[in-house]
């Protein structure tokens, strides 16, 4: 688990905001390029292709590594950084935070907040993200020459361990299931596969899904995996709408997901004795699986989460175990799952 | 220059109020080799003596507090998950997804509810304190209780950073004020002086009460940092003091009305020594100072302070030169105070 830990420290503390991925990628490039070839699209997705390209049955493994963060999106004439979200940021995280504006150089500032001592009224209001502000103290002259709207940040926090092998990064969502992917390349790295499977790392998740839109449209698979996050359960959050945090992947189950797949999923982990839960929904998943189902004349999709407390906040955290299980499961299903006829 | 490595040192150490051993402990280590007599009292202050070239004329002492805001542990839950109370004024906006350190060592982040699942009106409003938590990993309340017990400090797991002029750190409130006070302490003085670095300010002035109360000064000055509103966003008449501006002068806040004579002569010297200053221009907060000024039968007060942007925050802000013009200010007005000038 220990070499696992240290993957995901790698994968969380590379940036890889949505539509600037670049240093995320390359983070994750260096690790799967000693188990397949390389290659990246247009929308900056990164391909990693292993096993038999010829083979009829051809899986797409999709995890996204974008993750959400901030915008500049001006500067004020005392030079403090205007703000828009970049994907579904929480805004009672931001308030006092420190981040990490990647202007022409790095920059480190804090979100403005008033002390205690100056607030006037009620400490229950949080401002929506166009009305915070970032603080780099620096003039506007200085700011100007340094920052350009556009520029992104990014919460400035280190990865850490927490007990019990558990484990807090931003960006957990998805670096979990990059670092998943990761694993299970390395599972199976050493055998004869007999089916093609493309691992794709997809781009823009966070801000509509584009990257997966396209990368499936490109590899055209037979059939997908996403791996994704999804709901641990944490007090305010309702029994039935989350799963438990060291239980293992949760299985997706949805009447936009391929049945037989999911079936064939809980089989080997029951056979596997991998521990597994499942995770029910009524419609669509809200992942990179709705888009890829729908690819060119349609793909036969299952979806694998990694159960994640505090999501979209800074301090997101999982439990190293449940992403050892479920990159097995995946393994597995390449190693032995059926083959579909269509 | 006003010693940066030291701040660093000092703001890098935990001392939530009633846990400033830490941050005592290092003081007396930086000063012992040159005040001229060092003790602890009962409640932890640290009263140091130094003897000046010569007597002053005005027995002054020199306050700065040593503890910072926190949080404390009260309850450790069956879900191993720890509710906490503030030690210290902090507005709870800033503690939502937080990570910090329970007892110095076990890293921990506060949790909150995702995004994804609150409803309506919910996604605008702070999370009350009775409904944050502490998640350290703990998969139970046995679990937990091998690691952490109710009564552990609990502070922001934060850096402290130097760039382009400006420092951000937790704890500059007031581990700023110790290391003006450390490093006058280790340079030769003209006259007498005394120094306390005070415990339990941020919970009601408790330290500097009986500090000055064993000390009996006739004159003090109170180094602090105060409450910069310049930011973003906050209307010019609210933003009360700036960063980057010189050291702050009070004349009033919420508990002390500071001595005039005393205000006069520190805008003068400001003005004579071509240090930048400005008036802190609201009457908001409050520090050691009210304490001490009420002292027995009372202390010609006076407070500089360091304009410090997010005060009680997990990265406050401060300007370097303030901290270096602000030692400066604090050293001529203590030379001027015991020579006796503007003593009535």
């Amino acid at each position: 688990m220990e070499h696992l830990q240290e993957l995901l420290f790698r994968l969380c503390s590379a940036p890889g905001m949505s539509g600037a991925e670049e240093a995320a990628v390359k983070a994750a490039e260096q690790e799967l390029k000693q188990y397949g070839a390389i290659s990246y699209d247009p929308l900056g997705n990164l391909v990693c292709q292993m096993g038999d390209s010829g083979a009829k049955r051809r899986i797409l493994l999709d995890a996204h590594i974008d993750q959400i963060g901030l915008l500049v999106a001006g500067i004020t004439e005392r030079g403090f950084l205007r703000l828009a979200a970049c994907g579904g940021v929480d805004r009672r995280a931001l308030p006092g935070t420190t981040v990490t504006v990647f202007g022409r150089e790095l920059l480190r500032g804090v979100v403005c907040c008033l002390p205690p001592h100056l607030v006037e009224g009620s400490e229950e209001k949080v401002e929506p993200v166009d009305k915070m502000y970032v603080d780099v103290g620096l003039s506007r002259e200085e700011a100007e020459r340094l920052v350009t709207p556009g520029d992104r940040i990014l919460w400035e926090i280190t990865p850490r361990t927490l007990l019990n092998g558990r484990f807090t990064a931003a960006g957990l969502d998805n670096r979990a299931g990059v670092c998943t992917m990761i694993r299970c390349a390395e599972l199976l790295a050493k055998e004869e596969l007999s089916c093609s499977v493309t691992t794709l790392l997809s781009t823009r998740e966070e801000v509509g899904g584009q990257g997966a839109k396209t990368g499936a449209f490109a590899h055209d698979p037979t059939e997908a995996i996403t791996v994704d996050v999804s709901f641990a359960g944490q007090p305010g959050v309702p029994e039935q709408k989350s799963g438990k945090m060291s239980a293992g992947p949760m299985v997706g189950i949805a009447p936009t997901l391929d049945q037989e797949m999911t079936d064939e999923l809980v089989r080997l982990a029951k056979e596997r004795e991998i521990p597994f839960q499942y995770e029910v929904m009524g419609g669509t998943t809200g992942t990179n699986a709705d888009s890829i189902g729908t690819a060119r004349s349609g793909v036969r999709c299952a979806l694998a989460s990694v159960p994640l407390r505090y999501m979209h906040t800074p301090v997101e955290v999982i439990d190293i175990v449940d992403i050892e299980n479920t990159a097995k499961l995946l393994a597995a299903y390449i190693r032995e799952g059926k083959v579909w006829q269509i | 220059m006003a010693d940066i490595t030291l701040l660093q040192r000092l703001c890098e150490l935990h001392g939530i109020s009633g846990r400033e051993r830490q941050v005592a402990d290092v003081i007396l280590e930086e000063i012992s080799p040159f005040a001229t007599t060092v003790q602890k009292d009962a409640l932890g202050n640290i009263i140091a003596f130094k003897k000046g070239a010569k007597e002053p004329s005005v027995r002054l002492m020199l306050s700065a507090h040593m503890d910072e805001v926190g949080l404390i542990v009260t309850h450790i839950g069956e879900n191993g998950l720890l509710k906490f109370a503030e030690v210290g004024g902090i507005d709870r906006r800033v503690l939502c997804a937080k990570p910090v350190l329970v007892g110095g060592t076990v890293s921990g982040v506060i949790g909150a509810k995702p995004i994804h699942l609150l409803e309506g009106e919910e996604k605008g409003k702070s999370v009350p304190v009775s409904d944050l938590y502490i998640d350290i990993g703990a998969k139970d309340k046995a679990d937990a209780e091998c690691y952490v017990s109710p009564g552990d400090f609990i502070a922001f797991d934060a850096g402290f950073h130097r760039e382009r002029g400006t420092i951000i750190s937790r704890a500059l409130d007031d581990r700023a004020g110790c290391a003006i006070l450390i490093d006058m302490i280790k340079e030769e003085l003209p006259y007498d002086m005394t120094f306390v670095f005070c415990v339990q300010e941020e919970v009601g002035l408790r330290g500097s009460a009986v500090a000055a109360y064993t000390v009996d000064p006739q004159a003090a000055i109170v180094v602090e940092t105060t409450t910069a509103g310049d930011i973003a966003g906050v209307e010019p008449e609210r933003q009360v003091c700036h960063v980057g501006q010189g050291p702050v002068l009070s004349f009033m806040d919420r508990r002390t009305i500071y001595d005039k004579p005393y205000f006069d002569l520190a805008m003068k010297l400001a003005e004579e020594q071509k240090i930048p200053c400005q008036t802190k221009q609201a009457v908001a907060g409050g520090n050691d100072a009210g304490a001490i000024h009420t002292t027995r039968s009372g202390v010609r007060t006076i407070a500089v302070s360091i304009a410090c942007r997010y005060l009680h925050g997990p990265a406050s802000l401060i300007a370097e030169q303030d901290y270096h013009d602000t030692e400066r200010l604090v050293r001529e007005l203590a030379v001027r105070i015991a020579a006796g000038e503007n003593a009535q």
